[in-house]
């Protein structure tokens, strides 16, 4: 808490409003650009441009029938979606925004970030795989055969790609020596944005990124041809809806992460801080969407071999190398 | 503030603790002990110990009572306890040991002298302090450890792979199948 508890609060409240209303829009623009990718329109009636659409498919999801299913457990079966929710909006407790911000009109002055921890990362990434207990324990609890499939395919995909990505994080830590967000923006200052010494731990995080917040190729967890809806496949109404928004938070959150640490995240010329973040996060939104309308599901064993025979090795050299070249090369690192 | 996040995280580390061990469902357990683990690394962040909160997090919580979970979930509804005698000498013995372990650690806390909160300085338990430590003064101790997961990894490996028949049997069936394609293939050229 770097501005005490009453503006911290504040802060924490509106920043989660922000990024609900940012999820919302973001269902809309997904739909919209998967529609173009098509050749088709996507969501246009509802409000101008179909602008609405997000509102009304919360209405029809709040006033679905709420039924907690013969087999399930219901209180661990009621508890899942919360887990994954919460974890995946309290990573954006760490996100750095910019500096320091005055409000107009007065001297009052707040910093545009949450919270800094000399640990970070290691708690946005600790956050980012508890989120997954959430779709173990609902695929558990929902005492279905589909579910339960579905639950350990997420747990089997989450321990093989949290090691690459993992390991290509620390490629940037390496060059930031730090593993605070504030930090490591400010080690990138004068456009020394690590994409370009980190371009193999870049592609390696993106693929991991994506691996991670089990969206298209890598829904495996959900693949509708084999396990109906995998983890969810049990769930309904807003029960659905927040499983459905904390898998796009954790894009959200996957994409902010990326222009954080590869693109200097909220640094940038003329604009300020915040919408250098917007644009950022935006741009890393956009391949994910793109990803999705472009790309076929993988197998399984498809998964598991990229993650362990390409993605591992690729991300343990990236990160000798990276090493190497710190200790002994370049004055700039 | 610190009181109450402290009195908050004891009480749910103490609430969890119990109900690991009282619950019969073997997933609620590990449940109950993913909880354990998220109370005492609030404790280690009022201790001023980010790093070990997080790696604690992140290695037990994120990792490890994750592959429990999976087994569990695999195992299913074998793994739950059928029976259900207990033993009088067993409950009897056990809040034995733990009146021993509570006198050991009053004993141990009373005679140490611990009567103020301690006072360390700023880096205590920073990544870059606790990195340092592990790369020079107890860098024996970490490759030993290293070295010991290793060869538990092995054995795990050597463990899992007994069931050899099972290959085989793979490769048979592979063989069928491209056998049976092969046929195909002869009898309906270009299809």
């Amino acid at each position: 808490m770097v501005d005490g508890f009453i503006v911290t609060v504040i802060k924490g409240f509106a920043l989660v409003n922000l990024l609900m209303g940012f999820f919302a829009f973001m269902t809309w623009v997904e739909r919209r650009l998967i529609g173009r990718f098509q050749q088709r329109l996507g969501p246009n009636r509802v409000g101008p441009a179909g602008l609405l659409q997000p509102i009304a498919d919360l209405g029809k999801l709040l006033r679905k029938q709420s039924m907690i299913p013969t087999g399930a457990r219901p209180r661990l079966y009621l508890l899942a979606p919360f887990v994954s929710l919460t974890c995946a909006i309290g990573a954006f407790g760490f996100m750095p925004f910019g500096g320091l911000a005055t409000i107009p009109g007065t001297s009052l002055t707040f910093h545009l970030y949450m919270a800094d921890s000399n640990v970070a990362l290691l708690f946005v990434a600790a956050l980012g795989s508890l989120g997954f207990y959430g779709l173990l324990i609902g695929g558990w609890a929902s005492g279905s055969k589909y579910a339960m499939l579905g639950g350990m395919r997420a747990i089997a995909q989450l321990v093989s790609y949290e090691v690459a990505f993992t390991l290509a994080v620390i490629g940037v830590l390496i060059h930031a020596r730090s593993l605070s967000f504030i930090d490591i923006v400010h080690a990138q200052s004068g456009w020394y944005w690590y994409i370009l010494p980190q371009f193999l731990g870049f592609l390696v995080f993106m693929v991991a990124a994506v691996a991670e917040s089990n969206r298209p190729p890598f829904d495996l967890t959900e693949a509708d041809g084999e396990v109906v809806a995998g983890y969810h496949t049990e769930y309904g109404g807003m029960r659905f809806a927040m499983f459905a928004n904390a898998e796009f938070i954790n894009a959200i959150t996957l994409s902010a992460l990326a222009a954080v640490l590869f693109l200097a995240g909220p640094e940038g010329p003329l604009l300020p801080g915040p919408l250098w973040m917007l644009i950022k996060t935006g741009l890393f939104l956009f391949i994910f969407i793109w990803l999705r309308a472009t790309t076929p599901r993988v197998r399984f064993d498809q998964l598991m071999s990229l993650g362990w025979k390409l993605l591992l090795p690729v991300a343990t050299l990236n990160l000798l190398v990276t090493a190497f070249f710190v200790v002994y090369g370049s004055s700039h690192a | 503030m610190n009181t109450l996040v402290w009195a908050l995280a004891s009480a749910g580390a103490l609430a969890s603790a119990l109900a690991v061990i009282v619950q019969r469902n073997p997933f609620i357990s590990a449940i109950a002990l993913l909880g354990n683990l998220a109370s005492l690394a609030t404790l280690y962040l009022l201790l001023q110990s980010d790093f070990v909160a997080a790696a604690q997090i992140m290695v037990y919580a994120g990792a490890i009572m994750v592959m429990f979970l999976f087994v569990i979930a695999y195992i299913g509804p074998r793994g739950e306890v059928q029976d259900e005698r207990r033993r009088g000498w067993q409950i009897g013995a056990a809040c034995a040991a733990a009146g021993a372990i509570l006198v050991e650690v009053a004993w141990t806390v009373g005679r140490s002298g611990l009567t103020s909160a301690a006072t360390v300085k700023d880096d205590f338990g920073s990544p870059k302090h606790v990195g340092e430590l592990f790369l020079t003064r107890y860098v024996g101790a970490f490759e030993i450890v290293s070295l010991l997961l290793l060869v538990a990894a092995i054995a795990a490996v050597v463990l899992g792979a007994g069931a050899r028949p099972n290959r085989v049997r793979m490769d048979e069936r592979q063989a069928k199948v491209r056998a049976a394609r092969q046929l195909a293939a002869q009898r309906e050229p270009g299809a």
